[in-house]
């Protein structure tokens, strides 16, 4: 690896290592169920449309049953869904070039162990709601891993490598949960 | 020191003055955890988040994939600290059990290895809850509660795919060519291993005995809960 190289990839780790020391404090799911402020509306919007789908309403759901009927609806976008699949191979095929395959997937499951305790965080706003319900906490929390994971990827890749995956992580880190895109709605919990 | 059930080894330091056998024997429990956990996640759970039909099923199947790796990092961290070899502990460096040798190509099959591999999963970590190695038995503490939502989760999602008559044929033909891969899971009859690991209370019952309560729970799950047929096997490896 040539000096400017190992200085660009000394960069992109030290990015994702400030990124997986962020996890543990953001504040996950703390503002679910509110009302949707401008730059949540405005995250979103960008989301949508850096994934290269056409624009829709931004709605948000009222409560976590609400959320997870949501997410349970026939009707939801493979588009979207692929969009994000196309956008996170295409990522991780730029990353395992620059750094190998083997350290991509070291320093991703340094984001992974950091990502577990958000099982707990969501268990806790569930509790705030009155509900106990297992399954959905672990449904939260696998969306909210799989944001750390995108957005660990497209650290590694660049700054400006994914501008979807940063959008939807900001959701995260604003305390929502992006719940996609469903009957041609971004819904935002 | 004797290790026997009444004089339980209470860390990895204390291993080293058990007998030679008792610590070959601790150590091939916990590379084959570390292995099979891994390759369990590779081969079922990963691939399963793009079957599963909706965004709700695959987050929570992220999940599950993500404590699945979270057990082999678990077993794999108590391996090292044994001076077991990496390479000894991953599917590259030790062959995987055969029940992952069923290729996964749909979400109810998916269900179905939950049902069916994660009970027998748990009766396994639930022998070694009372484990003469107290390293051991305190990792199968923390993994049981992960384990035991797993197979609810195909305890449930089962339940819900049989309430169709096309899930209900899915769900029995993947239970037809899946159950026949399980009782081999518990291992060979008059198992040597299986004699060592209860000489020195590391586990605690036999393969055999092990089998027939998989057996009874699993007829218990599939024919008395799901109200679908268990195929017949042959009950000894």
């Amino acid at each position: 690896m040539s000096g400017a190289a190992r200085s660009e990839a000394d960069a992109a780790f030290a990015r994702l290592a400030g990124f997986t020391a962020k996890i543990p404090r953001l504040r996950w799911f703390a503002a679910v169920g509110t009302t949707l402020t401008p730059p949540v509306i405005a995250a979103a919007e960008t989301y949508v449309a850096a994934l290269g789908l056409a624009p829709c309403p931004v709605v948000t759901v009222g409560g976590w049953r609400e959320a997870a009927a949501t997410a349970q609806r026939p009707d939801w976008s493979r588009d979207w869904w692929q969009a994000e699949g196309a956008c996170e191979r295409a990522l991780q095929g730029q990353a395992a070039a620059q750094f190998g395959l083997e350290l991509l997937l070291a320093a991703l499951t340094d984001v992974t162990e950091a990502a577990a305790g958000i099982r707990d965080r969501a268990a806790a706003a569930l509790a705030r709601a009155g509900l106990a319900d297992e399954a959905l906490a672990k449904v939260a929390a696998g969306a909210a891993a799989q944001a750390c994971h995108q957005q660990g990827l497209a650290l590694l890749a660049g700054d400006a490598a994914a501008p979807a995956f940063a959008a939807k992580f900001a959701l995260f880190a604003a305390g929502r949960w992006p719940l996609g895109i469903v009957g041609g709605t971004c819904f935002v919990f | 020191m004797s290790a026997t059930a009444a004089a339980p080894i209470k860390s990895v330091g204390a291993l080293k003055a058990a007998p030679d056998d008792y610590q070959l024997a601790v150590r091939k429990i916990v590379r084959s955890h570390a292995v099979n956990e891994l390759y369990g996640a590779r081969v079922y759970d990963e691939p399963a988040i793009a079957l599963a039909p909706t965004p709700y099923l695959k987050w929570l199947t992220c999940r599950i994939a993500m404590e699945e790796y979270g057990h082999h990092v678990r077993f794999r961290q108590l391996g090292e600290q044994m001076g077991i070899p990496e390479s000894e502990m991953t599917p590259e460096g030790r062959k995987p059990l055969s029940i992952f040798e069923f290729p996964l190509q749909t979400w109810e099959e998916f269900c179905v290895v939950k049902l069916l591999a994660d009970l027998a999963e748990i009766i396994q970590v639930e022998d070694l809850m009372k484990c003469s190695f107290l390293p051991l038995r305190n990792l199968a503490k923390v993994t049981m509660p992960e384990e035991i939502f797993h197979s609810q989760f195909g305890k449930d999602t089962c339940t819900e795919l049989v309430k169709t008559g096309d899930g209900r044929k899915k769900v029995q033909a993947a239970i037809d060519h899946y159950f026949p891969m399980m009782p081999a899971f518990f291992g060979k009859k008059d198992s040597a291993n299986n004699a060592l690991y209860r000489k020195y209370g590391i586990k605690q019952r036999t393969n055999e005995d092990m089998r027939a309560d998989f057996l009874k729970r699993v007829r218990d799950l599939v024919e008395g809960h799901l109200k679908l047929k268990l195929p017949e096997v042959a009950e000894a490896a």
